[in-house]
């Protein structure tokens, strides 16, 4: 169960609506393949099998390095062929690419890695 | 004689209690101090930008923070549409962070990230996390006699009791917060740090910008000090991926 305080969360350098698109929210598992540890946000790639079997390598953008490790949550957490299911919105260029929001570990526990713009508060 | 032992009992307790009740009240209120005497900043905090709601392994939310636009003044005749900017589609317009521009004062202090005080008796250094900028501010001196506009401005602190107030002139016209409005360049701020206890303290920002508003407006936030925190590397051009949207480079 994620807990509040996580959900509340949102971590972003720049705008989260230039690079993904919030009307489309995606929820993938699948094995991981490569973790890009590193600034601005750390990317994480799955390879995911659709229903006919088809693998397609799906990146998301998570929090920077550094938030994480705040949180107890570091590289070696994230271990190549693990099985991991992340949600977030998809890139607005329409390829591959999401936001990582949250992350469901092998175990079934849950960890906020990025950003939830739903919260983002709007000047106008 | 009994009763006497009793009462000589019961009144040692009470003391003993009351003396107790004292000694943790005066830890609470106690802030640190520099020799001289002011408040001592010096530390690692959670800044404006946290929701100070400690989680487990000492986290403090992170969270994109903007100005309240309650809080502010009426715009100046034909000035909403200056602060308001419509996207263009590019991305040094649009938001410049996304292509690792510096976000400047005050946006910077609004980022969700560290940032560590180290104070001296004449000076406070403000390190900043997010993209590893820095305020280097003399304390009890005037603001330079030229000032050229950059992005974290000319900046000078005085003492208002236990107040830390600091004066920021010389800031270009620039993004005010994560939400992309725009001050100009006659902008000025005045932040006021004070303690509430050891470890929380109270950050009032004042905005001063009569090119925008009718008025000088301020919103008021909290810090939290995290002794256990350091500043983490934060290089935003390492791996800028997405920058304008495209995903596909």
């Amino acid at each position: 169960m994620l807990s509040k305080f996580l959900v509340l969360a949102m971590l972003v350098h720049h705008a989260y609506t230039a690079e993904f698109d919030t009307t489309k929210p995606i929820k993938l598992s699948g094995v991981l393949t490569k973790v890009e540890w590193s600034n601005p946000h750390i990317w994480l790639y799955l390879d995911v099998k659709d229903e006919k079997g088809n693998v397609t390598n799906w990146g998301f953008s998570a929090s920077p390095p550094g938030m994480l490790q705040r949180r107890g949550i570091t590289k070696a957490s994230l271990k190549l062929g693990d099985v991991l299911t992340i949600s977030g919105h998809r890139a607005k260029d329409g390829s591959n690419n999401a936001s990582g929001n949250v992350v469901t570990f092998a175990d079934g526990h849950d960890a906020l890695i990025g950003q939830d713009q739903a919260l983002n508060p709007t000047l106008k | 004689m009994r009763d006497l032992r009793r009462f000589s009992i019961l009144f040692v307790l009470l003391l003993v209690v009351a003396l107790g009740l004292a000694a943790q009240s005066t830890r609470s209120t106690a802030i640190p101090r520099m020799p001289a005497g002011k408040p001592n900043f010096t530390g690692v905090w959670a800044g404006p930008a946290f929701l100070h709601i400690i989680g487990p392994s000492d986290t403090d939310t992170p969270r994109v923070t903007n100005f309240d636009r309650s809080k502010m003044a009426s715009f100046q005749p034909g000035a909403e549409e200056k602060f308001f900017q419509r996207p263009t589609g590019d991305p040094r317009h649009d938001d410049p962070t996304e292509l690792c521009l510096p976000d400047g004062h005050p946006r910077e202090a609004l980022a969700p990230y560290a940032q560590q005080i180290v104070q001296t008796p004449d000076t406070v250094v403000i390190l900043y996390e997010y993209m590893h900028f820095f305020r280097v501010i003399p304390i009890g001196k005037p603001h330079s006699a030229d000032v050229e506009p950059t992005f974290m401005g000319d900046a000078v602190a005085k003492w208002d009791g236990d107040t830390l107030v600091i004066d920021t002139i010389g800031l270009r016209e620039w993004t005010l917060s994560a939400s992309n409005g725009w001050h100009s360049d006659a902008l000025h701020t005045i932040e006021r740090l004070k303690h509430i206890d050891a470890t929380t303290v109270s950050y009032e920002i004042t905005i001063d910008d009569p090119k925008i508003f009718t008025r000088p407006w301020s919103q008021t936030f909290q810090m939290k000090l995290h002794p256990t925190w350091k500043l983490f590397e934060q290089v935003c051009e390492e791996n800028n991926r997405c920058q304008g949207g495209n995903c596909k480079q």
